[in-house]
């Protein structure tokens, strides 16, 4: 594990490589959903095989998530993009990189790719969209009820999670709920500039876009497929919207392809590639510490 | 009573490396700590450490500073589903410990 501080916030980041002393091929970051969720949920779903695969893999937990620290302002969706740009920067990743997005880690990609499409090599989401008008009202929507709920009614909330969706999701409910008390992120996260169609139409960025059948968000693979001019769109069946936790080999397999057809020239290791969870050990690279 | 002889990670047993990892358990919790509760192999880390997932990314990160990389926790957890890691017992990666430190001694 690695504190790193960017822009006055420290970020926890693991990276994974191939293991055997092979130089690392293209690399690939992870990023997560909002809320509830962190960078474990790629730690112990597809992370390892991708650096089983070859790949170098970086993970971090956004701002107020996870390990990360949680300042009480600063949660706009410009300063998640920020982040993940200025730790581009700072772990001095040569080359365009693979941007993986699960939910809003998938919103944050957009936002990065739009702004530096010349450091993206492809982008792959799950159960994701980007941050246009529809997506703003839905998000606004959506963090104001969990505020009231962990606000007004937290222990019968926190009562019904545990019975239904079991003590894990509770705690990592509680979490939330401290996250949407304490800091302004409900209030500032869908205040920046909405992403436009044309703005997509204008995107050459390789997108894959997975989406679980069974999700509301399923209606949006037709529309970003016919606005984005590199798209291609999975339907996962029998799936809400946990689709990376509920189906990760699925998962690890669509991508896998999806940056194998997409590496940059030369920065591969396309013929060390093993896509198999039980490929090579997975050993995790130790990345720059600095601490302020 | 069986002596445990300070050999090294390869002749660790099982007892030292419960030790090790109720250190590290200690330290995953933080402020909250380990208070009264007394970690044994039967100890679950989800129902009755209240770890959530990444704090078993914290864990694997204490893990491999102090057996180095022959414990790849990444690995033990490979074949498993999120729902069965987060309800992992401590004696499961206890065992997983010893077996992996044995055979890096055999080697």
């Amino acid at each position: 594990m690695a504190i790193i501080d960017v822009a006055g916030v420290h970020m926890h980041v693991q990276r994974l490589g191939p293991g055997g002393g092979r130089p690392g091929g293209d690399t690939v970051v992870l990023l997560h959903g909002l809320l509830t969720d962190s960078l474990a949920s790629y730690y112990f779903t597809v992370a390892p095989a991708f650096a089983a695969a070859g790949l170098d893999v970086v993970m971090y937990d956004h701002r107020g998530h996870g390990r990360s620290g949680r300042p009480a302002t600063g949660y706009g969706l410009e300063r998640f993009v920020d982040d993940l740009g200025a730790l581009l920067d700072r772990l001095e990743i040569p080359g365009p990189v693979h941007l993986v997005g699960n939910s809003f880690g998938g919103t944050v990609s957009f936002g990065y790719a739009l702004r530096r499409p010349d450091r993206v090599a492809s982008i792959s989401v799950v159960e994701s969209e980007p941050a246009t008008a529809s997506w703003a009202r839905k998000i606004a929507g959506l963090l104001d009820r969990v505020r009231h709920e962990m606000t007004v009614n937290e222990t019968e909330a926190l009562d019904w999670i545990a019975t239904h969706r079991g003590g894990h999701t509770a705690r990592l409910a509680r979490a939330a709920g401290r996250l949407v008390r304490d800091t302004a992120i409900a209030a500032e996260v869908t205040d920046c500039d909405l992403v436009t169609e044309d703005a997509l139409r204008s995107l050459d960025r390789p997108v894959l876009a997975v989406y679980g059948a069974d999700s509301d968000l399923c209606e949006q693979a037709p529309w970003l497929g016919s606005l984005l001019p590199r798209c291609r769109t999975v339907v996962v069946p029998g799936h809400e919207h946990s689709v990376l936790v509920e189906a990760p080999g699925r998962v690890r397999d669509l991508v896998l392809g999806w940056i194998a057809e997409n590496a940059s020239p030369g920065g591969g290791d396309e013929d060390g590639r093993d896509t198999g969870r039980d490929g090579r050990r997975a050993a995790a690279v130790p990345v720059e510490v600095n601490v302020p | 009573m069986t002596t445990t002889q300070p050999t090294g990670p390869s002749g660790a047993d099982e007892e030292a490396i419960l030790a090790d990892i109720t250190a590290m358990i200690a330290l995953v919790l933080e402020d909250d700590g380990l208070g009264d509760t007394e970690v044994g192999m039967e100890t679950r880390f989800s129902r009755d450490l209240e770890f959530e997932s990444i704090d078993l990314v914290t864990l694997a990160g204490h893990l491999e500073v102090r057996y180095g990389r022959e414990v790849n926790f990444a690995e033990f957890v490979a074949s498993m589903e999120l729902d069965d890691i987060i309800e992992l017992t401590v004696g499961r990666l206890v065992e997983h410990v010893s077996r992996c430190l044995k055979s890096a001694g055999a080697a």
